[in-house]
């Protein structure tokens, strides 16, 4: 458990685009900007679950692929430099005196003022089902690929059968010693395109195959795995597992916070306060009469919570921003020192 | 064993994931939140067996757990057997 004495000015709950744009916002008002995110990486429902969707219904932009947007809103977000805080879950927020104390799963955070942009809740990587999985995460069974890099002249092995899981053997094929993908049906899920590139691939295609037993004691040494129509073992040796399953989200602990919710979402005033004052929130997380779930809304949403926690942290800032098209960003100090 | 599956619209995020791993069952209204084809998210039409283990896939891969699987009819009701 770690603790980070510093006072932020605004902590945001949740990295996807309505946390990212709340966390650039934020930066342009000259808050001292922390992001809290459950997964290791940022971007939300986009960059996990769909990636390569095109949207279509943001201002300005007549399609973008979800990666895309992502990418620009993190350069957009990282010009005031907020602080990071990735695979840390909140699980309780106490009020202190003049601010908040916020305790996760990894250590504790103090804000003057908290914006949640959590969507429909923390997301977590689907587990690979065995009692001695947990035993091997974090050393060589991993859920999330950050960098190819470290898998080179490995052999490893790949699990599922979606999108991520084919992208993620393609691209170790040319880095790793050797790459298996293992899935429990004939049929990947994933873009035909895909799975014909990887057809015409060296990647060790094991179908319908699932894992029986992992086999080692500080690393997963070997896998067991186990036809699914003929039940015929192999056993392959591996330096590296990798699982893709997708992604569950759950509420979790926010419910627990004393906020309104209603049918899964925090109900929130014209301000984006929550009934806890101190407490904002943004995006899908919100509900009011006539809300509408979409990331068009969740931006329009997010200045509205920076400005009205401005002026929550420090009743004489103005309410009111001014335009940031007179604000000269470019050369101003990005980084934020208040 | 019968099969019988409805999507809970209220709960659905839009995410495709449902129609990639089952698209002769599941598919998308004009927000992008799913159905079941077979009868309207009813939710009252089996199953055809060839079909569930695709169903299977799309129900664990839900990431919000929005797809219902059932023995019996839902009868439009999503949540009746939770």
């Amino acid at each position: 458990m770690y603790k980070n004495e510093q006072i932020f000015d605004l902590t945001i709950v949740g990295g996807g685009p309505t946390g990212l744009f709340t966390a650039f916002y934020g930066g342009m008002r000259q808050c001292k900007v922390k992001i809290i995110e459950s997964l290791p990486q940022l971007g939300g429902q986009l960059a996990a679950l769909y990636p390569e969707k095109f949207i279509y219904d943001i201002a300005g932009y007549p399609k973008v692929r979800a990666k895309e947007m992502i990418s620009a809103l993190k350069e957009q977000a990282f010009q005031f430099n907020p602080t990071v805080c990735l695979e840390e879950r909140v699980q309780h927020i106490k009020k202190l005196d003049d601010h908040f104390e916020m305790i996760t799963d990894k250590g504790i955070h103090f804000s003057k003022a908290i914006i949640l942009t959590a969507g429909v809740g923390a997301f977590e990587a689907t587990r690979l089902e065995h009692p001695k999985a947990a035993t091997f995460e974090g050393k060589n069974l991993h859920y999330f690929v950050d960098d190819m890099n470290k898998f080179a002249n490995q052999k490893v092995v790949v699990i599922g059968g979606g999108d991520s899981a084919v992208d993620w053997a393609l691209m170790l094929e040319s880095i790793a010693e050797e790459v298996h993908i293992i899935h429990r049906r004939d049929k990947f899920r994933a873009h035909e395109h895909s799975v014909e590139n990887l057809r015409n691939s060296n990647v060790n295609m094991l179908t319908p195959y699932e894992v029986k037993d992992l086999i080692g004691s500080e690393r997963i040494e070997k896998l067991v795995i186990s036809n699914s129509k003929t039940q015929e073992e192999k056993i392959i040796d591996v330096d590296a597992v990798i699982v893709n399953f997708g992604f569950k989200s759950s509420l979790g602990p926010i419910k627990e916070w004393g906020l309104e919710i209603q049918k899964g979402s925090i109900v929130v005033n014209s301000k984006m306060e929550t009934t806890i004052p101190g407490i904002y929130a943004a995006g899908d997380i919100t509900t009011y009469p006539g809300k509408v779930k979409l990331i068009a809304v969740g931006f329009g949403e997010a200045p509205t919570a920076v400005n009205n926690a401005k002026a929550y942290i420090d009743p004489e800032a103005k309410l009111q921003p001014g335009h940031s098209s007179s604000m000269n960003l470019e050369t101003a100090n990005l980084t934020t020192t208040s | 064993m019968a099969k019988y599956t409805m999507i809970d619209k209220e709960t659905c995020i839009a995410c495709g994931a449902c129609g990639a791993a089952a698209p002769d069952i599941y598919d998308y209204d004009d927000e992008g939140i799913a159905f079941v084809k077979l009868d309207d998210n009813e939710g009252v039409v089996e199953v055809p067996e060839m079909l569930h283990e695709d169903m299977i896939d799309a129900f664990e891969g839900c990431p919000t757990d929005s797809i219902k699987v059932a023995e019996e009819p839902f009868d439009g009701d999503a949540n009746k057997f939770e």
